[in-house]
C-alpha cells in the first residue's frame, strides 16, 4: 500500500528499561488522513509522538515511515535523515521548548536552513507563514517576551516554514484562549485539505471531531484501547468513562442546576 | 518544623528574586538597540570591529588629552544614537569609581609613586605626598577607563545581544558554540523564571523564607531541583533541534548586510585610530 505514512506493529518502549510507555502497539497512519490521539495523562501518547518523529525508537517491535524503517540506524544516514525530517513536522507540547532561538524570525527559518532549503525560498516561506499565522509583527522580537498563545503560533510556524506531508501536534490548543483554539483548528483543517496528514494528541475532547476524523484511545496499561471514527468512539460513554476521559459533573444551564457526564458532541436540553 | 527568624526577614528569598529579576531584566533589556539612531544603524559586524580598534588604540595611547578626545567622540556617538547623556554618563560613571578608586588613590602618593611633590597635606601628624608622576598616571588610567567602558557599554547598549554574539563569527568562532551560547543566553530567561516561581510557591504556603539552616536547606533542596529541570529541558530542546533536522553543523540565518554607510564609517574610524596613534609617537 503506497499511500501508509507509518506503521507501527507490536512497538514497545520503556524509559530506562523499567518504566513501560508503549506495550505492543499496532497502528497504521495512511497519507492525508487526519487522527487524534487520545488518553488519560501518563498513557504513551507523547512517547508515541516522538516515535513517530524519529525521536525515541522502540525496544521491541517495528515501525516504519513512508515505505522505510524509522530507526536510529537509519537516521543516522545524514540524507535519509533530511529526507525524513523534511517530510514530518512536530509541534512540541511546550513552546518554549521549540523555540530556542534568539528571536521569532531565527526560530522560523531553522528548520528549512537545516534542512538545506534555498536562501530566496527559505525568505518566501517566512514570508508567508508569517501572513498566515499573523506574527509578521514578533519576527524581531525574543521567544521569551511573547505571551503564551503568540508561543504557539510561532512554535507552530516554525514547523510549518519546513512544509512537511506530516504534521504531529501535541496538545495544541491546551492553555489558549478560545480565539487562539479557534485560529490553531482552522490552520490543522486547512492543512489537511491540502494534503496534509494530521497527529494530534489532545485532552479536549470537545474540539476532537474537529481534528480529527479518526480517534485512538490509550489505555492506563499503555496498550490501543480503541479506534475508529471519532463519533462512534466518542459516543460510547461507558467506554469513556472506564479510560477516565470524562467526568460525571454538575452544571448550571438557564438557571438550572442538574449533573450529567461530560461528553464530547453532547449539547445540553 | 521549620523555624522562621523575623530578624532577618526573607533574606534569602529577598536575594535569589532580585538575582533572577536582575537576570529577566538584562536579557531583555534591548530598549536601546531598537533605537533609530546612528551606531543602531550600523552592520553589527562593522560596529563590533570598529570598536575594538577604537579599544586598542586606546590601550596604546599615553596621553590623556588624546584619550579624552576619543571619551568626547563617545558622547557625540551616543547623543547621535538617541540615548539620553544623562543614562550614558550614569551607566559609565557608576562603575569607573568601583574599579579604579582602589588603584588610582593609593598610586597617587609618593609611597607608591615616588616623584616631584604635586601637593601634600597632613592627617594625623602624618603627611601625605601626591606627588606629579603619581597624580599623571592616575588620569590617564582614570581616562583609559573612561573611554574603554564608555565604548564596551555603547556597543552593548546600540546592538542586540543576539546579534552582539553572532558577531563572534568573524572572530573565528565555530558556529555550533555561537549557537549554544546563545541558546544558554535565551534559556537564562526560563530559568530565572523557574526560581521566581519555586520561590514564590515557598512563599505562598510559609508566608516567609525559612532562614539560616532550614534556608540553606532549601536553597539547596531547589539547587538540586532546579538543576535537574534544567537537564530535562537540555534533553527535550535538543530533541526540538533533531526534530528541526539539525545534525550537528548548525546552519543560522546571516542576516547582517554590510552597506555603504558601514564601509564609510569603518574607513573613518581607522583612519582616526591611525591618526591618534601617529600623534601619539610623535
Amino acid at each position: 500500500m503506497n499511500d501508509i505514512v507509518f506503521e507501527l506493529q507490536d512497538v514497545k518502549y520503556s524509559y530506562q528499561k523499567k518504566y513501560p510507555a508503549l506495550c505492543g502497539i499496532d497502528m497504521t497512519i495512511r497519507q492525508g488522513e487526519k487522527i487524534a490521539i487520545i488518553g488519560a495523562n501518563g498513557t504513551g501518547k507523547s512517547t508515541l509522538l516522538h516515535m513517530l518523529d524519529g525521536l525515541v525508537f522502540p525496544d521491541q517491535g517495528r515501525i516504519t515511515a513512508f515505505g522505510q524503517e524509522l530507526s536510529e540506524a537509519a537516521l543516522a544516514d545524514e540524507a535519509a535523515a533530511w529526507k525524513f525530517r523534511s517530510r514530518v513536522g512536530f509541534v512540541f507540547q511546550s513552546a518554549d521548548i521549540q523555540l530556542f532561538c534568539p528571536s521569532v524570525r531565527e526560530d522560523i527559518v531553522f528548520g528549512p536552513l537545516q534542512l538545506g532549503v534555498a536562501a530566496n525560498e527559505v525568505a518566501r516561506r517566512l514570508a508567508e507563514v508569517a501572513r498566515v499565522l499573523d506574527v509578521g509583527h514578533l519576527l524581531d522580537r525574543v521567544p521569551q517576551q511573547l505571551s503564551i498563545g503568540e508561543k504557539r503560533r510561532v512554535a507552530i510556524a516554525s514547523v510549518l516554514a519546513i512544509d512537511p506531508e506530516v504534521y504531529i501536534f501535541d496538545e495544541p490548543t491546551a492553555g489558549l484562549d478560545p480565539l487562539t483554539v479557534r485560529h490553531i483548528i482552522d490552520l490543522v483543517v486547512q492543512a489537511n485539505r491540502r494534503g496534509k496528514t494530521i497527529i494530534t494528541a489532545i485532552h479536549d475532547l470537545h474540539i476532537v471531531g474537529e481534528l480529527a476524523d479518526t480517534v485512538y484511545v490509550f489505555g492506563k496499561d499503555k496498550k490501543l484501547a480503541r479506534s475508529g471514527p471519532v463519533e462512534q468512539v466518542l459516543s460510547d460513554r461507558a467506554f469513556l468513562e472506564a479510560q477516565n476521559l470524562v467526568h460525571i459533573h454538575g452544571h448550571i444551564h438557564e438557571g438550572r442546576e442538574h449533573v450529567h457526564p461530560h461528553l464530547a458532541f453532547e449539547r445540553h436540553a | 518544623m521549620t523555624r522562621v527568624y523575623n530578624r532577618r526577614p526573607d533574606f534569602i528569598a529577598r536575594s535569589i528574586m532580585s538575582a533572577a529579576a536582575f537576570v529577566k531584566e538584562a536579557t531583555l533589556c534591548e530598549e536601546h538597540a531598537r533605537y533609530a539612531g546612528f551606531l543602531q544603524s550600523l552592520d553589527p559586524r562593522a560596529k563590533a570591529i570598529t570598536f575594538l580598534a577604537l579599544l586598542v588604540t586606546v590601550a596604546f595611547l599615553e596621553q590623556a588629552a588624546l584619550i579624552g578626545l576619543v571619551y568626547c567622540a563617545c558622547l557625540v556617538l551616543a547623543w547621535a544614537s538617541k540615548i539620553s547623556p544623562g543614562y550614558f554618563l550614569i551607566r559609565t560613571w557608576v562603575f569607573i569609581p568601583l574599579f579604579t578608586l582602589g588603584i588610582v588613590i593609593p598610586a597617587m602618593f609618593s609611597f607608591v609613586t615616588p616623584g616631584a611633590a604635586l601637593a601634600a597635606f597632613d592627617i594625623w601628624g602624618v603627611r601625605f605626598v601626591i606627588t606629579r608622576p603619581g597624580f599623571d598616571g592616575a588620569v590617564l588610567l582614570v581616562a583609559r577607563v573612561a573611554a574603554s567602558v564608555s565604548l564596551a557599554v555603547l556597543l552593548s547598549l546600540t546592538t542586540r545581544h543576539a546579534e552582539l554574539l553572532k558577531v563572534l563569527r568573524i572572530f573565528g568562532v565555530p558556529q555550533v558554540f555561537v549557537l549554544t551560547v546563545t541558546m544558554c543566553y535565551r534559556y537564562l530567561y526560563l530559568f530565572a523564571t523557574l526560581v521566581e516561581n519555586i520561590f514564590t510557591a515557598i512563599r505562598s504556603r510559609v508566608g516567609v523564607m525559612p532562614q539560616r539552616r532550614a534556608g540553606r536547606r532549601v536553597v539547596a533542596w531547589n539547587i538540586a531541583n532546579t538543576w535537574s529541570r534544567t537537564t530535562k529541558i537540555s534533553e527535550e530542546v535538543y530533541l526540538a533541534m533533531l526534530s528541526r533536522g539539525y545534525t550537528g553543523e548548525p546552519r543560522l540565518l546571516a542576516g547582517f548586510q554590510l552597506r555603504l554607510r558601514d564601509l564609510v564609517w569603518a574607513l573613518a574610524v581607522f583612519v582616526w585610530c591611525a591618526g591618534l596613534l601617529y600623534l601619539e609617537r610623535r
